[in-house]
This record gives C-alpha cells, sequence and structure tokens, in this order.
C-alpha cells in the first residue's frame, strides 16, 4: 500500500540527507525512540540505562518483561523518568523547522555524499556554539576549500532570512547573524564578542517554527526548567493480576474506571491493560492529558487493535454479522436488493463469456481434430467402407444431441450461428468427407448413447485407438 | 488523527526507507527480489513475516517463499531451537534491519535448521550445482 502524500509529510530524520547540516541526521536519531522511531514522548530510563518512551516500554513490558535494546530483565515499576532528555527533546523539536529550513535553502556547494546513520560518527551540539562547530565539521566533510566560502555566505543568509521571501540589500555589508544588524564583514567577530544584543524579532522566528509543528507552540510555553513540578499528578492504575481476578470483578473494576466492558474476557483484559498502559504513560508526562482525551487515544486503539478492529477485513465482519442469530435478514435482503441483482447480472454475462470462449476454443479443437482425421481419412474410408456413409450423415446429427448432454463443448453447434467469426461453410454437414469424417468420433460415442445401430457394433473396438480425440 | 502505532510507525520507516534505501555494493545490487511484508495490527511489539513472490531456492526460504530468519521470530518462542533471544525479534528491529538480514541470509545460508531441506542439502554437497539453480532463478525473475 502506498501512503498518502500528506502522510508522508512527517518529520523524518533523513530529511537532513543531501543538506549540508546532514550531521544532524545522528542527532535527531538520538532523540528519538527506538521502538516508535518518534521524538521521545515522556523518556523513561530502565534499570539496565536505556531509554524509551513510556508508553512504548510501558507496552512492550506488558508482553515481555525484558529491555528491547539489551534484553536484560526489566520492571515496569522500576522506570524512572530521563527528565534532562526530555529537555532536550523538546528543545530540538521546537528547533527543527528553522534548521531544516536553514538547511534547505539552495545551496552552491555540493551536497556530502549519502551516508548510512550507523556510521556517522560526528556529534553535535545544539546551542549557540553550534554554528562554529557545525562549520567546522561541515568543512572536515565537503572536501576543498572553495566551497567554504559559499558556506559561509549560505550560512549568514540562512540564519538571517527566516521567512524565505527576504532578500538582502546590496549594500556591501552582512547581517550579525543573531540580531540581523548589518555591518562590514570583519566586525561581524567583534560584535558577536562584545555587543550583539541578540534576536531582534522572537515572535517572528517563534511563529515560523510552529508552522511545521502543532505541538511547538504549547512547548515553547513551557519554562525551560520545570522549577516546581508535580502539582497535582494523577495517581498511577496499579496492574491487574488478570488470572486472579473475576469476570464480574474486572467488569465492576472496569465500569468504575468508565470504561467500556464490551466484548470477550480476553478483549476485556486487553482494554483494560491498554487504559492502564496509556494512563500511567500520561503520568510520566511533563504535560499530562485530560482524561477525555486519554479516552479518546483509548478509541484509537479500539479501532485499530480492540473490538472495533478491521479483524481481518470488512467482508470477514460483515460476515460474523449476517451469520448471527439476531440479523434482520428482511432488512439486509431489501437494502441489498440491487447489488445482488447487479451480482447475478453479472455472474451470468460472466458466464455467457466463458460460454463463449469454450465455444471458440472447442471449435478450434474441432478444426485441428478435422484435419488430423483428414490426414487418416484414407485408412477410414478402408475400414468403414462406402456403405456406411450414409449411415454417417445420419449420425452427425445424433452425435450433435450427444453431445449437448455431455460434455463442454456441447452447444457448438447450437449456438454457432450466432458467432460473427463462425463460416457455417467450414463446419456444415454437407460437404461429403465430413459424414466420413464424423463417423470414427461417432462410433466412439455410441456406446454410451445407448441405443446402438445396427452393423456398427464392432467399429469402435477397430477404430478406437487411431481415433481417439486427443 | 485516528493513527495506530502501527500506523505512524511504518510512516517513519517507509520515509526513512524512500530517503536512504540502504547499503549499496553487495553482490545483490542490481538483482531484483519482489517480496511481500504483512505486518500485524501490534507491530512494532510483533514481527511481520516476509514472503518472497518469486522462486528462491535457498536453504532458509520455504518453498512457498517463506523467509525463516531470527530476526522475523518473536524472541518467546524457538521454533528451531537454536537461535539466540538477542538475535530475534524485538520492536528496536525495523524494515531496514529486516531487508539487511535477508541479503546477508541470500548470501550465507544458514543450514542448521533448513527451510528447504533440498536446497540445503545441495548447498552442502553440491555446491556448484547449487549456484548454478540460484542464478537460473534469479535470471528467470529478471526476465532473463
Amino acid at each position: 500500500m502506498e501512503p498518502r502524500n500528506e502522510e508522508l509529510d512527517v518529520p523524518n530524520l533523513t530529511d537532513w540527507l543531501n543538506t549540508p547540516l546532514a550531521g544532524l541526521m545522528p542527532v535527531e536519531q538520538a532523540f528519538r525512540c527506538h521502538v516508535c522511531k518518534d521524538f521521545y514522548n515522556s523518556p523513561m530510563l530502565t534499570s539496565c540505562n536505556h531509554t524509551f518512551c513510556s508508553i512504548c516500554i510501558r507496552r512492550y513490558l506488558s508482553t515481555d518483561p525484558t529491555c528491547p535494546l539489551c534484553r536484560a530483565k526489566v520492571e515496569e515499576v522500576k522506570l524512572r523518568g530521563n527528565w534532562a532528555l526530555r529537555e532536550a527533546v523538546d528543545a530540538f523539536v521546537q528547533a527543527r523547522d528553522t534548521l531544516l529550513q536553514v538547511a534547505r535553502k539552495p545551496v552552491a556547494a555540493p551536497s556530502p555524499p549519502k551516508r548510512k546513520a550507523a556510521e556517522y560518527d560526528e556529534t553535535h551540539t545544539d546551542g549557540r556554539e553550534n554554528k562554529r562547530h557545525r562549520m567546522s565539521t561541515r568543512s572536515r566533510r565537503v572536501k576543498g576549500g572553495e566551497v567554504t566560502a559559499a558556506m559561509m555566505r549560505e550560512e549568514y543568509d540562512a540564519i538571517e532570512s527566516d521567512d524565505s521571501t527576504y532578500s538582502e540589500p546590496d549594500d556591501g555589508l552582512v547581517a550579525c547573524p543573531i540580531c540581523q544588524k548589518r555591518m562590514k564583514v570583519n566586525q561581524v567577530d567583534p560584535h558577536l564578542e562584545a555587543s550583539c544584543v541578540g534576536p531582534p524579532d522572537e515572535q517572528s522566528s517563534s511563529a515560523s517554527r510552529s508552522r511545521g509543528n502543532p505541538n511547538s507552540n504549547s512547548r515553547s510555553a513551557r519554562p525551560a526548567v520545570q522549577i516546581s513540578p508535580q502539582k497535582t499528578r494523577p495517581e498511577r492504575l496499579p496492574a491487574l493480576a488478570y488470572s486472579m481476578i473475576k469476570d464480574g470483578a474486572l467488569r465492576k473494576k472496569m465500569a468504575e474506571l468508565g470504561l467500556s466492558t464490551a466484548g470477550s474476557r480476553p478483549m476485556l483484559e486487553r482494554r483494560h491493560q491498554e487504559w492502564v498502559i496509556i494512563w500511567n504513560a500520561n503520568c510520566d508526562s511533563a504535560k499530562p492529558k485530560k482524561r477525555f482525551e486519554l479516552l479518546h487515544d483509548l478509541e484509537v486503539w479500539e479501532k485499530t487493535m480492540g473490538t472495533r478492529a478491521p479483524t481481518s477485513s470488512r467482508a470477514a465482519i460483515l460476515g460474523a454479522q449476517i451469520k448471527d442469530k439476531n440479523f434482520d435478514r428482511e432488512g439486509w435482503a431489501n437494502k441489498n436488493k440491487n447489488s445482488f441483482q447487479d451480482l447475478i447480472a453479472n455472474a451470468r454475462r460472466t458466464r455467457n463469456q466463458v460460454e463463449k470462449q469454450n465455444r471458440e476454443a472447442s471449435e478450434e479443437q474441432q478444426k485441428d481434430s478435422e484435419k488430423q482425421r483428414h490426414e487418416q481419412l484414407p485408412e477410414v474410408m478402408d475400414l468403414t467402407g462406402p456403405s456406411s456413409q450414409p449411415e454417417g450423415k445420419y449420425k452427425a446429427e445424433g452425435k450433435s444431441k450427444a453431445e449437448v448432454e455431455g460434455e463442454g463443448e456441447s452447444k457448438v453447434e447450437m449456438d454457432i450461428p450466432l458467432d460473427e467469426g463462425f463460416h457455417p461453410a467450414d463446419y456444415s454437414p454437407e460437404p461429403p468427407h465430413y459424414g466420413i469424417l464424423e463417423q470414427p468420433k461417432e462410433m466412439q460415442y455410441v456406446p454410451h448413447q445407448g441405443p446402438v445401430p445396427p452393423g456398427n457394433a464392432e467399429m469402435p473396438i477397430q477404430s478406437k485407438p487411431t481415433f481417439l480425440p486427443q | 488523527m485516528a493513527q495506530s502505532t502501527a500506523h505512524r510507525r511504518l510512516l517513519q520507516e517507509y520515509r526513512a526507507l524512500t530517503n536512504n534505501p540502504g547499503p549499496e555494493g553487495t553482490p545483490f545490487e542490481g538483482g531484483v527480489f519482489p517480496a511481500e511484508l504483512r505486518f500485524p495490527k501490534d507491530y512494532p511489539l510483533a514481527p511481520p513475516s516476509m514472503k518472497f513472490l518469486g522462486e528462491v531456492w535457498h536453504p532458509n526460504v520455504y518453498p512457498s517463499g517463506l523467509v525463516c530468519i531470527s530476526i522475523l521470530h518473536p524472541p518467546g518462542d524457538d521454533p528451531n531451537h537454536y537461535e539466540h533471544a538477542s538475535e530475534r525479534w524485538s520492536p528496536i528491529q525495523s524494515v531496514e534491519k529486516i531487508l539487511i538480514s535477508v541479503m546477508s541470509m541470500l548470501a550465507e545460508p544458514n543450514d542448521e535448521s533448513p527451510a528447504n531441506v533440498e536446497a540445503a542439502k545441495m548447498w552442502r554437497d553440491r555446491r556448484g550445482e547449487y549456484e548454478q539453480k540460484v542464478r537460473d532463478g534469479v535470471r528467470r525473475m529478471l526476465g532473463l
């Protein structure tokens, strides 16, 4: 299945490939969960020092209590939030759109060769010093000093133009990469050291950031460091030992939690388990969602994995409904009357087509076998003698009747006039040889037919080896 | 945006694969091996299954085309009793890793517990005939 185009517009670490900032690919990879391949959402540290999204690791531990990376035993209750990583991820996500815009500005420099993520050994820090660092790694990677100047130019361009329509005035000056103040090239460094006042217009840049990422707005509202976390945190739910709990008790518990109690017992267990996972993962979040939002998440689960999941196909679900004893047969028949009729008409049409094809095929066959027989004709005549000729003609008609009753070739004679490609002369029983030709075949069919014309009774035995239609 | 975890994750992998199509310079570069990957609803918790659509004569490929390698087996069950848990499926694996594993499997069959016993015997005892048969199969698949 080919994903739709708009779906493909998800931020992916390969966005950095073929840009001057390809070095950010491993950075981004470090900020992404190994399980869901998305940016860490409430990253949790395991006792083996690996990190996963809270919901990813909780879900995995519900199937297998080991670390997905190193397979060490991991207890869910021992997971600890990795808050520093959470801050780093949030910061990177916020900066990502702007960085990508910068990276995607057309450059004169050749793009670095494609490489696999694992091969990257350089790592980058983010933040202000990033600029200098990035330049040095790039000049290491892109061979040839002549491109460095072009890249520096591009870099200044890119940083100053948050909106792409901005065009640089041709005044022989350059803008400070931070505060956009214009000055001579050699003044930039001292200015950066001493007098730069910082970004001039925070708003415009944050607006451009939030364009591609709906989450970034709310995230940027959060203070960089949480000084007083844990105001009123929701309490984590305990896991249930499902084998120890009776149906009624489980239903009661789920009703208390406000969950649906539809479905079989295994479905109830899975739903409860999923709710516990969603709920507990939410408890790890810096910005816990509201209960109704979590219920919506459970709804998504229900549609994809739960009771309302497409079990195998739409047809299978319908099939299950139809087999139900309370099924409204009348209503169903009325509702689908038209489709039933269409289906019947279709079936008739295809059957006719198939029959027609069979007919044509059998005609071909007949032609072929006639040719064969034609070659063998002298022998036939020797066997049957001239006296059998009239009988042959008579039997040709009898034979067609026999075939109508029996074989797939049955309707050859009957329907031939309808066929455009057919030339009756070719198949007419009138040509004198036809009767003779038909005779051996006839002999073969006669025994199955019942009344055997006298005088021909022994013939099949003699003629069979020679005239058996293949 | 009602997207399941499996859906989102597969989108990520699809993008990564289309933008960065794996290693180059293997002996199989240029060969075309049409295959079908089927993903379960709880992907990536459970592994996908992989089936070659053409004819692949290989000790670790069932005559039906189904690929039998450890990375496609969940850690819980070990049908062949020789795989290390560390080689088997884990949600940190990905389509890319599967394809890499399959490429190395094609080059270096594992005949310890073959899926195609005949192919494994031929590979062990009559390597020349095996290679000829594989080459013929590849050529047929390319329509040559």
